[in-house]
């Protein structure tokens, strides 16, 4: 056995662990507070699609899916004290107007023959957008000083990843025509065209550029 | 997307068929029937066991009932996170919660569906009554949670400790596994209602007594005319160590186990009143094509 005086390294050679991050504590609660606000929008908008569905299969993975992301509402609420925002409801906001008016088009179907469009906007533009700031977060904040975000980070990852999945699955299930296939490339654009405005999850800056 | 969606526009598939309550009491297959050809005296135990002839079918019909139940339960949960304004209308932890049940219903639509199967049912078999979906269609989040917490589960606590005690005597440990797993839920389910009117009313007590009031209504339809009831003449019973596990305070247990057995009593003299009618009916067509001869 080694020596157990013998100095170590603090860090071991595989721990490539650095300071500091890209973001300060005022920038990540920002950020944090605009995740928090868009994982309620979406779980909200989950949980209200459930008796709008017809199809039995949908309907069940919405209301799983409306869970893993009102859990994520509430971790981003919990850390939101923990970055120096006593009243988490003060950051709790949009990043932007055109983010509210995104999740206004992206919640307006209702009928039970918009499924496409309900999941589209879901599965094919919003999630892709929380992987996108997500995964941004987790690259450029240093897992040293703001170790309890990245491990937020990395569960609320797999989730997005498994959810993105399971949607997209199901949506490839439900579109059988090249009309269907219109319809929801239809959709798509009219809400990437208005995310694109917003900037993403965290405004302009999402990913960094300016 | 509306807030507060219509009952009437529940969206299903092509198997379902929905109900009225009205229209699922004159069902024939209901333990409660004034057909001709029903027995002339009702017999003192209907609880379900697997020694009735009926059993499978009734078993069935139950597992059902539970599926169409869930996805009730479900859709109910899933409004309560959209129809509410977070911190205006509803606390942001009460939504969680309704966002977790819409987790926890989910599983439970799939439990069924898997259940039926094994028990040899198909989705659409029975039809599906909406009621339990109109209680939570109350524009006040406290109603709804008195309504479905802890009327409506704690009636699906009841169901599933019948469900669990027959799948333990018809032995068959498939369903009796599953049972406990989805009562499990529902305990916490009653007991999340319980929390919420609780605190939300602390200093509100018209608003408390509002909604108890709500919750004795919603707990007498479920009754179903007495389906549920400490009776044996009940096919379902009620559950008190679990309603005490899920917050009930004995009083309450006592107060919705009296209420059932208004039910019951209720149902009962309808059915005996129906059957009179039906006699007098039956003298008077033959009085009539006796005096025509």
């Amino acid at each position: 056995m080694a020596d157990p005086y013998k100095p170590r390294a603090p860090f071991a050679p595989w721990d490539r662990r650095t300071l500091p991050g890209i973001f300060d504590v005022e920038e990540s609660a920002r950020r944090v507070g605009n995740y928090k606000w868009a994982e309620m929008k979406l779980f909200e908008a989950l949980g209200g699609w459930v008796a709008t569905v017809p199809e039995l299969d949908v309907k069940m993975r919405l209301g799983t899916h409306c869970y893993k992301h009102a859990w994520h509402a509430e971790l981003w609420h919990k850390r939101l004290p923990e970055l120096r925002e006593m009243n988490p409801e003060r950051l709790t906001a949009p990043a932007n107007d055109a983010m509210v008016r995104f999740v206004e088009a992206m919640t307006e179907p209702e009928a039970p023959e918009q499924t496409i469009e309900k999941l589209v906007g879901v599965y094919r533009v919003f999630i892709p957008r929380f992987i996108a700031a997500y995964t941004y977060h987790l690259n450029g904040t240093s897992e040293i000083t703001d170790a309890p975000t990245v491990r937020s980070l990395k569960f609320i990852l797999q989730d997005e990843f498994d959810d993105w999945r399971d949607g997209e699955m199901i949506l490839q299930s439900l579109i059988e025509t090249p009309e269907e296939a219109s319809r929801a490339a239809a959709h798509m654009q009219q809400l990437e065209a208005i995310m694109i405005e917003a900037g993403g999850i965290a405004g302009v800056g999402t990913l960094g550029a300016s | 997307m509306r807030k507060f969606f219509p009952v009437e526009e529940l969206a299903r598939d092509e198997r379902f068929n929905k109900i009225t309550m009205r229209d699922r009491m004159g069902d024939p297959r209901t333990a409660l029937n004034v057909s001709n050809d029903a027995p002339a005296k009702r017999p003192t135990n209907l609880r379900l066991t697997p020694d009735r002839s009926d059993a499978s079918d009734g078993a069935r019909s139950l597992m059902h009932g539970i599926f169409v139940g869930e996805i009730q339960a479900l859709e109910g949960a899933g409004r309560t996170c959209w129809d509410f304004e977070t911190g205006t209308e509803a606390p942001f932890a009460l939504k969680l919660d309704m966002a977790r049940q819409c987790w926890d219903e989910a599983r439970h639509v799939e439990i069924s569906v898997k259940l039926s199967d094994w028990m040899g049912g198909e989705i659409g078999q029975y039809a599906e009554n909406t009621v339990l979906f109109e209680a939570a269609c109350s524009t006040d989040p406290v109603l709804r949670l008195a309504g479905v917490n802890r009327a409506l589960e704690g009636l699906a606590i009841d169901v599933f400790t019948t469900m669990k005690e027959f799948g333990d005597l018809a032995g068959d440990p498939y369903l009796e596994f599953c049972e406990d797993w989805m009562l499990a839920d529902e305990v916490t389910h009653v007991k999340m209602g319980s929390d919420w009117l609780r605190k939300i009313t602390e200093h509100d007590p018209d608003r408390r007594k509002k909604a108890l009031e709500f919750q004795s209504v919603v707990d007498k339809l479920f009754s179903y005319g007495g389906t549920r009831s400490e009776s044996q003449e009940s096919p379902i019973g009620l559950a008190r160590r679990f309603r005490e596990l899920a917050g009930f305070t004995d009083d309450e247990v006592d107060d919705i186990a009296q209420l059932s057995m208004q039910a019951l009593n209720e149902r009962k003299s309808a059915v005996a009143q129906a059957r009179a009618d039906q006699m007098r009916d039956a003298a008077a067509q033959f009085a009539t094509s006796a005096a025509a001869e």
